[in-house]
């Protein structure tokens, strides 16, 4: 069974059109992401499948059944927001129990899907407490079990983390991972951080001006990105391209990622160090080359280089990968 | 001890505040406590309000004035400010057309003067040259018109509802402020919990805005019990027929400054706004202390 079918989905606000003839099937139990710069649509995607906005044309079914005009309610999803969204008036309880009120479920199991979310969610201490007096982590999963307690076919978040802190953010990433794996619901999840893309998705969705560049498992896009813009836009540092490297026609681009960049006395790119970023772990070089294109290099462990060094650097040439000048992936 | 400089700051709006307020509410107080006997000032201690609530010749007027207030104040909390709460939920709803001019025309009449608002409506009203009774009978309803302003059964209310129509542009421009300040996302949480339509007013968007209700209706309540103006230019100081729309107001102004045969008594006048502070006071502190605790304010 299929959780979501998109078939030529469009979207236009008056005269913009923010999606363009999006096409996508999910089946079920799977964790797609949808990843794209600001402005891609990805959070209107979602808002289209959610049933807050209506597609202008195409078809979106849940779950096997059409459902363009039908109201959010009725659709089978649940829904965790970027702000979380919560009533600001009514306890953690009642946030997550109004919705199955207001479908007319009997108070048994209101009482028993709320009490199940907030177990799941380590929520129970919490009931009694309104969401003022509640840290943006605990709001989160206040949020997550709104969602829970409706059974939903299909969960959609949108940039659920952007408004925590990093460690939190860490850990609520591993939390949406864990839920998913004990759910195994459907679940789609919008967001611009590459890495919640790559660390939580089955497979990826990357969005570009409303159209869909590519979709694939994590690291099917990452070493095999079907043109530049995927290629360029996962990963950190991002992929290094080169116009000017002697043996490239002209028109054409060669991509290498910076981890692949090996130093080597005498090697194809040569120039002076402009930055130094130590992460501990890693060492980011920015470097200018000779030929007047700047590149990123990603060293392993610490380094002892500094800015203003003449460094020389290699690559496989099974590393690189190809694009024509309009970006498209040559094989 | 504060610092020099905090006090030359504070200086001015102390000053300025206590010369138009502090002192003259004080000395209303104080003046309360006089009598005249003759050209003399004599202290009488509280006898001017023992004849305010007990000497029939007073209290029978006082407690008459005390009565048409609350029904004033009734009127506004029981029309107007449902009344000013619906517009504000029909103007907030993004498919309602011309929004903009619905919510200038309504709140227009907020600004007239009373004076022209009392006048116009007692033409309006007018049984000979109003144009009320040709409006109903175009209708087929001039039955149903009676002499609105002139009945003692209806004066005050209508008195009531023509204020309501003029200020009812206020709790609706609050209302439609705190709405609008409910964040979207929060309604389309509702929306996704299927919380739509009346449900979302009354169970996410209602909630939110009681705040903004209380205040209104703590405006409500100070404004009418110190309401004057349109009783005086729609009815004159008399408050007529047979002071039946007399508020403490216009009974204040009478006793205060005389009128007609009356003579102005300075004392009793005084004792009547000492009066009508203390009543003002004792509301605004049920409200304070009993009311607005309990409400919440919500960040959102």
């Amino acid at each position: 069974m299929t959780a979501l079918t998109l078939e030529n989905v469009s979207k236009s606000f008056g005269k913009v059109e923010v999606l363009k003839d999006i096409d996508l099937t999910v089946e079920d139990g799977e964790f797609i992401v949808f990843v794209g710069p600001s402005g891609c649509g990805k959070s209107t995607l979602l808002r289209v499948i959610a049933g807050l906005e209506e597609a202008t044309s195409g078809e979106v079914s849940i779950d096997g059944e059409k459902v363009n005009g039908i109201p959010p309610a009725r659709r089978g999803i649940a829904m965790v927001f970027q702000s979380y969204a919560l009533y600001p008036h009514l306890t953690v309880q009642d946030n997550m129990a109004l919705g199955l009120k207001q479908d007319g479920a009997p108070k048994a199991r209101v009482a028993e899907q709320v009490a199940k979310a907030a177990r799941m969610l380590d929520l129970e201490p919490y009931l009694k407490r309104r969401p003022a007096e509640l840290s943006g982590g605990q709001r989160q999963r206040v949020a997550i079990g709104r969602a829970i307690v409706r059974d939903p076919k299909l969960f959609l978040f949108d940039e659920p983390l952007s408004n925590l802190d990093a460690a939190l953010r860490m850990n609520t990433r591993v939390e949406i991972a864990a839920l998913h794996r004990t759910l195994k619901a459907s679940m789609i999840y919008v967001t611009h951080d590459q890495i919640e893309a790559m660390t939580l998705a089955d497979r990826i969705v990357v969005l570009r001006d409303g159209r869909i560049e590519q979709v694939g498992a994590p690291m099917d896009l990452y070493n095999d990105p079907a043109n530049r813009f995927v290629a360029g836009f996962l990963g950190a540092p991002s992929m290094n391209f080169f116009e000017r490297l002697p043996g490239t026609r002209a028109g054409e681009v060669l991509g290498v990622r910076p981890e692949y960049l090996r130093p080597e006395q005498g090697g194809r790119l040569r120039g002076t160090v402009t930055h130094v970023e130590r992460l501990g772990g890693d060492t980011n070089l920015l470097v200018a080359s000779d030929a007047g294109e700047g590149f990123a290099v990603r060293l392993f462990g610490q380094d002892p280089t500094r800015v203003g060094d003449d460094v020389a650097f290699d690559f496989d040439d099974a590393r690189a990968l190809r694009f024509d000048a309009l970006g498209r992936r040559m094989r | 001890m504060p610092k020099p400089h905090v006090l030359i700051f504070l200086a001015p709006a102390v000053l300025v505040y206590t010369a138009v307020m502090i002192y003259p509410l004080f000395d209303t107080l104080r003046l309360a406590l006089f009598a005249a006997d003759g050209q003399e000032r004599v202290y009488v201690g509280l006898a001017n309000f023992r004849r305010l609530f007990l000497d029939p010749l007073w209290s029978d007027q006082f407690w008459n004035a005390l009565g048409n207030n609350f029904w004033f104040f009734l009127i506004h909390m029981l029309v107007q400010n449902p009344i000013g709460v619906a517009l504000a939920a029909l103007l907030s709803s993004p498919r309602l057309r011309f929004a903009a001019a619905y919510r200038t025309a309504i709140f227009v009449p907020t600004i007239l003067s009373f004076v022209i608002v009392g006048f116009a409506w007692k033409l309006i009203l007018s049984p000979i040259w109003g144009i009320a009774p040709s409006l109903l009978d175009a209708v087929g309803l001039k039955s149903l018109f009676a002499p609105w302003l002139g009945k003692e059964a209806y004066a005050l209310t209508t008195l009531a509802l023509i204020s309501v129509w003029q200020f009812v542009g206020i709790p609706m421009m609050l209302i439609y402020a705190a709405l609008l300040s409910i964040t979207e996302e929060i309604l389309e949480a509702g929306e996704v919990d299927g919380i739509t339509g009346m449900a979302a007013f009354w169970k996410i968007k209602l909630p939110l805005i009681l705040p903004s209700i209380g205040i209104i209706s703590i405006l409500t309540f100070v404004g009418n019990f110190n309401a004057f103006d349109l009783i005086y230019a729609a009815q004159g100081a008399l408050a007529g027929p047979d002071f039946s729309t007399d508020i403490l107001g216009t009974f204040l102004y009478r006793t205060f400054f005389g009128f007609q045969l009356q003579l102005g008594d300075p004392y009793m006048g005084s004792a009547i706004a000492s009066a009508m502070f203390g009543i003002i006071l004792v509301g605004v502190c049920i409200y304070l202390f009993g009311i607005q605790r309990r409400l919440r304010h919500y960040q959102f």
